[in-house]
């Protein structure tokens, strides 16, 4: 390796003999990072990140030159200072995970992810379920299709004030608005993706003998996977959306209970500190959860193309 | 010999997709297929040598007639009766190993024994080397061996093929062509194969049922008397029954053919 990446160098035109010591590590470092990572993806990265940087640069010069005041914008320091001030009392990582109450900020996060995982774990399955009978069943297509098309055209916030007239504020308000988002839209996608899949595969496996339950699992749940993938995004991106708003009216916690009332106080740094922790939060589970999953199923099998 | 396949009175009508008019696709075939004989049945496009497949597959439910492996009645598909697909119907989201292993799998094998039976078939195809590979990652000719290996794993009582070799190039599809050749002797399995080449039916055929155009009637029925073992490219291109069993192949389907224009 260390060879190489030496030979690499010269091969490249690298530093001449003058070079000084210094310059000739830090050139040896960036390419064994470039071998390590990759050079496309060190590209993509870089490019991804232009207009963040972009951003984070004109929020910091305001800090200097206070074109806004800061109560229309909040400094970058008292941003990052609210998340602690929220955990100044908590003790420690196990109050962190034993959600003490003194840990107001992780609690927030811990309660809106608990409630997108609990919708999911519901949702999923049941949104999955009814598409591929859906998908595969003419007569349950008719039965099911025009309700979901009915319940999908409502957006989960027009259903807060009948949740909270039914279920009151809190937990069950949030998870059945966000329920209503996932489990439509994952029906739609997943009954479409069964749809797509031409009918030679689930032929050659019922001439192999296997049964509706064997087409099940080898044909359709797999092959309809693009369009689950599809379908997960969506309803997990729309869930994540709707929970938010979901917890601003009808919730008496969580990140968009924190927004809604930190801005009745005017703490203008905290209602910040959610939306970037929203977005940070679906960032990672696109990046992590998501990602990863698709390289797994839909590139391995060569079912969707990778742009280049 | 006994017949491993019997048709009787075969017939069967269906409506048009697209024009809602009845087509008549099949009349009154019998036909049979002894223990270990492969078969080729050639005929004019549309003349419903697909359709009789598809029967055969228990994928389509016929009118009238009777049809019967090892004497027992087809109703519906079964493992009985292996099929290879024109298209590509290998799964793409399993590997080599684990499309041609598909058939053991669903009969609940232990995977102990599934793995050295799926292995000596990869190898019987020439797919060794490529076991962990998707379908998206082989070639046309290779995703073909390997749905072949797939329908012969699951051991079929017959193996059923549609034109499989139809959308390959004409250089990978001599080398099939032996390659099945090979894989007929080496199994010893009564295989019913349907094509559209009169090359390909004279090639492999121990015998080739000739259909006639729309509805599908079998013509004429002409026997290929070639042991498989002088069965290759190069000798059959000099081989005088062979030449003179594809020359009335040919003259049968074009008649068909020049009557369907007429018309």
């Amino acid at each position: 390796m260390g060879a190489g990446a030496e030979m690499s160098i010269q091969s490249t035109g690298g530093p001449s003999v003058h070079s000084s010591d210094a310059a000739n590590f830090f050139q040896r470092a960036a390419i064994a990072v470039q071998r390590r990572i990759g050079r496309q993806r060190i590209r993509a990265f870089l490019l991804g990140s232009i207009p963040f940087v972009a951003i984070l640069s004109i929020w910091f010069l305001n800090d200097i030159f206070v074109w806004r005041q800061t109560y229309e914008i909040p400094s970058m320091k008292a941003v990052v200072k609210s998340f602690f001030h929220l955990q100044r009392n908590c003790p420690g990582i196990i109050g962190l995970l034993t959600m003490d109450r003194a840990c107001g900020m992780t609690n927030h996060i811990f309660d809106s992810i608990s409630r997108m995982l609990l919708a999911a774990v519901i949702g999923l399955p049941v949104g999955i379920g009814l598409g591929v009978l859906a998908g595969m069943n003419r007569t349950i297509s008719k039965l099911v299709e025009p309700i979901a098309i009915f319940f999908n055209s409502i957006s989960g916030i027009a259903w807060i004030p009948l949740a909270i007239v039914w279920f009151g504020i809190g937990w069950m308000t949030t998870l059945f608005i966000i329920l209503n988002t996932v489990v439509w839209l994952m029906f739609f996608n997943a009954m479409l993706g069964v749809r797509s899949i031409a009918k030679v595969y689930e032929q050659s496996v019922a001439t192999m003998g296997g049964s509706r339950w064997n087409i099940i699992t080898d044909v359709y749940l797999p092959g309809a996977m693009p369009s689950i993938m599809t379908g997960l995004r969506m309803s997990m991106g729309f869930g994540w959306r709707a929970l938010i708003a979901a917890e601003m009216i009808g919730g008496d916690s969580g990140l968009g209970f924190m927004i809604f009332s930190a801005a009745a106080e005017f703490r203008i740094e905290l209602v910040f500190l959610g939306v970037i922790l929203i977005s940070l939060i679906w960032m990672a589970t696109d990046r992590f959860l998501f990602v990863p999953l698709e390289r797994w199923t839909v590139e391995r099998w060569g079912l969707v193309w990778k742009p280049s | 010999m006994s017949a491993k396949l019997i048709v009787q009175g075969l017939t069967h009508h269906y409506p048009d997709e697209y024009t809602g008019e009845t087509v008549h696709a099949l009349d009154a075939i019998d036909l049979k297929v002894e223990e270990g004989e492969l078969v080729t049945v050639v005929g004019p496009s549309g003349c419903g040598k697909s359709t009789l497949l598809n029967i055969l597959a228990g994928l389509l439910p016929y009118e009238a007639g009777a049809v019967s492996v090892d004497g027992v009645p087809i109703r519906g598909p079964g493992s009985d009766r292996g099929v290879v697909f024109q298209e590509h119907a290998i799964l793409p989201w399993r590997t080599v190993t684990r499309n041609i292993g598909h058939g053991l799998e669903i009969k609940n094998v232990p995977k102990h024994v599934r793995e050295p039976k799926v292995q000596a078939f990869v190898d019987l195809v020439g797919l060794t080397g490529f076991e962990g590979k998707y379908p998206h990652e082989l070639s046309g000719g290779m995703k073909q061996r390997c749905a072949v290996a797939r329908t012969l794993c699951a051991d079929p009582a017959i193996m059923l093929m549609d034109e499989p070799f139809a959308a390959v190039d004409a250089q990978t599809r001599i080398t099939l062509q032996e390659e099945l050749n090979r894989i007929a002797i080496a199994t010893k399995k009564t295989i019913m194969f349907i094509t559209h080449s009169v090359d390909e039916a004279a090639f492999l055929g121990d015998r080739c049922f000739v259909f006639s155009a729309r509805p599908g009637k079998i013509k004429t029925i002409v026997d290929i008397d070639i042991p498989r073992e002088r069965r290759n490219w190069n000798d059959m291109n000099a081989d005088s029954v062979f030449l003179a069993a594809r020359a009335r192949i040919l003259k049968l389907v074009r008649e068909e053919v020049a009557d369907v224009v007429e018309e």
